[in-house]
């Protein structure tokens, strides 16, 4: 099959009628969208019109109603296990490190849905991978995470999120706040995680760098999706 | 031999306070909420066993164990009902009113239900391990209740250190008080954390309280000292370690007792807590207080 070709069996993610709300604030209306296993999807829309709460939604971060169903099964909402342990990762916006705890546990806490064992963990084939991808934290591991660079960081996060060995990894706003070249770096290395059969939803306030590696944009407005 | 036999009474003292330390800090770690209520779980478990053996006349280990099913059942509802609502709702609630109100008004639940049950006189739990003081040789002399004190803190301030630094679980705990949202992302139940350590902090304390009973005995209102000694020594960890808890516990209870016996018995804590106030503003950073330049 080819990699971006929707079919009814091939749906990794299945979103529908997703709403978010923060309290009487409705954040996110009605959305549906699915996603082919295989895919790189890119969500994409100007700041504050939902993108991060749909991925949060989907992630069960958030009260949320509506469905969401991951390689066919049906999420259940206000379990925040049940999407990482079923292949459904996110990597945040603004990364959500642990500051005061080293680079090493960090990436290892990702492992967190897959095992209760560190041995176990840190001898897995994703945790080892996730690290490969990112020769550059080998010298870093020891140091406090609240330490590092903004690029550095967001590496870690990428590789805490790899260290789930997830089918679907979700990245909000990758390059928020980065260098153009820590930037492009961290795009070669979506690309790579992408090449490697994993599925991607990458969510870009700009679609233009974002649609580089993406075979399809779910646009988003106002809450609401616009283009799927 | 003065000196050996301070030191001796200072570990005793100080693993008190570090084992009530370690009972802070751990609860913190997962909540950022200060268990100001440790103290007052020790009480109930002291009067609670005490009153079961010396009232109605059980024997020592169901006493032990009622006592104990008690505050773990307390621990969960208080979790379930209370820390749910100021944690779990559909907005979480953060800040000096959680961190400190929510186990605060709890002391003084535990409290006053406690002046009810058993009244204002001093009592103690029957002492686990009965005979004369343990000769250590050299004419040092230590109590056999807190020869029990002293392996029960070692064993917890090593377990929870080792837990800590050893284990995912330890990992993800550290990862439940550095950061709620990032927590839940790779998937741990920081709600679930938080019960469970409650309810261990919970249990660890009011073993601590059945040991050190026979040696200094407890009232109804003992807790609110026991939960302030164990907060400074936490405090000195900056509330994140157990482990370092514990061993600034055990450096306070020696400090403490060394002023007694070298500078003066009635002025000990006031000095105490000098040096203390006069560490925390030369090296603020040990407290986990941050520094902000001008």
């Amino acid at each position: 099959m080819e990699r971006g070709q929707l079919t009814a069996s091939s749906n990794a993610l299945t979103v529908s009628n997703l709403s978010v709300s923060y309290g009487r604030v409705a954040a996110v209306h009605d959305v549906s969208f699915k996603v082919a296993e295989g895919e790189c999807v890119a969500l994409v829309g100007p700041n504050g019109n939902g993108k991060s709460s749909i991925v949060m939604g989907i992630a069960g971060l958030v009260q949320r109603r509506g469905r969401v169903e991951i390689f066919g099964r049906v999420a259940r909402a206000g379990d925040v296990a049940f999407m990482p342990r079923h292949g459904f990762t996110l990597v945040p916006e603004r990364r959500q490190l642990y500051p005061q705890l080293s680079v090493a546990d960090n990436v290892v806490l990702g492992c967190f849905s897959r095992t209760r064992s560190l041995r176990r963990a840190v001898t897995s084939a994703a945790h080892r991978q996730a690290l490969e991808l990112f020769p550059e934290l080998a010298d870093r591991m020891g140091q406090k995470a609240g330490t590092l660079s903004g690029g550095e960081q967001q590496m870690v996060a990428i590789a805490r999120g790899l260290a789930a060995d997830p089918r679907i990894l979700a990245v909000d706003e990758p390059c928020l706040g980065l260098a153009e070249a820590v930037s492009r770096r961290v795009y070669e290395a979506l690309a790579r995680i992408h090449e490697a059969g994993r599925t991607l939803l990458i969510v870009e306030e700009s679609p233009v760098r974002a649609l580089q590696l993406a075979t399809r944009q779910v646009e988003v407005r106002n809450g609401v999706v616009v283009r799927a | 031999m003065k000196l050996g036999n301070l030191i001796i009474s200072g570990i005793v003292t100080g693993s008190i306070y570090a084992s009530f330390a370690a009972c802070v800090a751990l609860w913190y770690r997962v909540s950022n909420i200060l268990n100001l209520a440790v103290g007052d779980f020790a009480m109930i478990g002291a009067l609670g066993v005490d009153n079961l053996v010396s009232v109605h006349h059980w024997r020592v280990a169901p006493a032990i164990v009622v006592i104990l099913a008690a505050v773990a059942l307390s621990a969960y509802l208080y979790d379930r009902i209370v820390l749910r609502l100021a944690q779990d709702g559909r907005t979480r609630q953060e800040g000096i009113v959680v961190t400190f109100f929510f186990t605060f008004a709890l002391s003084f639940f535990i409290e006053g239900i406690a002046e009810v049950l058993y009244g204002t006189n001093v009592h103690a739990a029957p002492a686990l391990w009965n005979g004369h003081s343990l000769s250590l040789g050299g004419g040092l002399h230590v109590d056999r209740a807190g020869v029990l004190i002293v392996a029960f803190a070692a064993v917890v301030g090593l377990a929870t250190s080792v837990a800590m630094r050893r284990t995912m679980q330890g990992k993800a705990i550290q990862a439940c008080g550095e950061n709620f949202f990032g927590a839940r992302i790779v998937g741990i139940d920081n709600r679930r954390y938080r019960r469970l350590l409650f309810i261990a902090s919970a249990l660890l304390a009011c073993v601590f309280g059945i040991l050190e009973s026979p040696i200094t005995g407890y009232t109804y209102n003992s807790g609110a000292a026991i939960s302030l000694t164990g907060f400074i020594a936490a405090a000195y960890a900056g509330f994140q370690r157990p482990g370092k808890a514990v061993v600034a516990g055990l450096g306070i209870g020696v400090l403490e007792a060394l002023l007694g016996g070298y500078v003066s018995a009635n002025y000990a804590d006031t000095i105490l807590y000098a040096i203390l106030a006069a560490a925390v503003l030369a090296r603020p950073s040990a407290m986990g207080l941050d520094v902000v330049p001008e």
